[in-house]
């Protein structure tokens, strides 16, 4: 099954999903697409027209064009995706920096399509650790 | 995901004693053909994404729980991302952030594959308004 991975940019939780058996879906995939097809400069820092058009399916006009260019990106895989795993409590510098406004709406359009997501806590400790790996392991082993 | 190139990032745990120099010989020992780059994380590999998957079943195969991988979306000494050729390297500080959380994660894999199950963590409670009283009086 298709996992989204919130941050989409993890290793630890891009990993996981792998090591249990199903498909990550990473904003490195969705940048890998762009720097293989598309002669744009630097993605996902330069983008094209349509992907400012489709930023619009996720996000409306008023919202500022940051958001609305992640979205772009990640939109259209958490319409793709049949999970997520969302890890929350992240410090500041975890993920994709400096948005918390795109990471919210997100979460928003993750819960609004309805499909199993699961919210872990950013591990400080070994034994938060391991509540996080045997939490998400068991989230990955019972999806169908 | 594209078929025909396939970079991977393979990055050990700091809890680990395996060098990144002994994981890029071990790569280049299998006698793939892909691209193997020594970093100071560990190596990056890139190939068709055939070869990429069987190099990292074997690596897994090898050190289960110490080396982590993901996808990178840049080819190997890309002039954009490369240091070598004054790239920026954006995503080098989210590596480093979870290069330290990889420590704890491979404690916890070889504790999840021990057996270790989810144990939800206590819940907190409200204080009752008595108790709450009984702080806040000064006696």
């Amino acid at each position: 099954m298709k996992v989204f991975i919130d941050p989409p940019n993890s290793l630890v939780l891009f990993d996981l999903v792998e090591r249990f058996g199903h498909e990550p879906l990473s904003a490195m995939a969705a940048i890998q697409e762009k720097v293989d097809n598309l002669e744009v400069d630097m993605p996902p820092m330069n983008v094209t027209l349509d992907d400012v058009v489709r930023g619009l399916k996720y996000a409306g006009v008023e919202v500022p064009s940051g958001i609305r260019g992640r979205l772009a990106l990640w939109g259209p895989m958490i319409d793709e995706a049949d999970a997520a795993i969302i890890m929350d409590d992240c410090p500041y510098s975890f993920g994709c920096v400096g948005c918390e406004r795109s990471n919210l709406m997100v979460k928003y359009l993750i819960k609004r399509r309805g499909i199993p997501a699961l919210h872990v806590s950013y591990p400080e400790d070994d034994e938060q650790a391991v509540n996080f790996v045997a939490q998400t392991k068991e989230f990955l082993e019972g999806l169908q | 995901m594209s078929e025909q190139r396939e970079t991977r990032l393979f990055m050990i745990s700091p809890r680990s004693m395996l060098t990144p120099d002994q994981l890029s010989r071990m790569v280049h020992a299998f006698g793939e053909e892909a691209i193997v780059k020594e970093t100071c994380y560990g190596c990056l590999v890139e190939a068709p994404r055939e070869t990429v998957l069987r190099i990292l079943a074997r690596v897994r195969e090898r050190y289960p729980n110490e080396v982590f991988s993901k996808v990178r979306a840049y080819p190997c000494s890309d002039p954009r991302r490369c240091r070598a050729q004054h790239g920026t390297r954006p995503g080098y500080a989210q590596l480093e952030a979870e290069w330290a959380l990889l420590s704890h994660i491979q404690y916890a894999l070889d504790r999840v594959d021990a057996g270790a199950k989810y144990v939800p963590p206590k819940e907190k409670k409200r204080i009752p308004v008595n108790d709450f009283k009984k702080i806040c009086e000064v006696q």
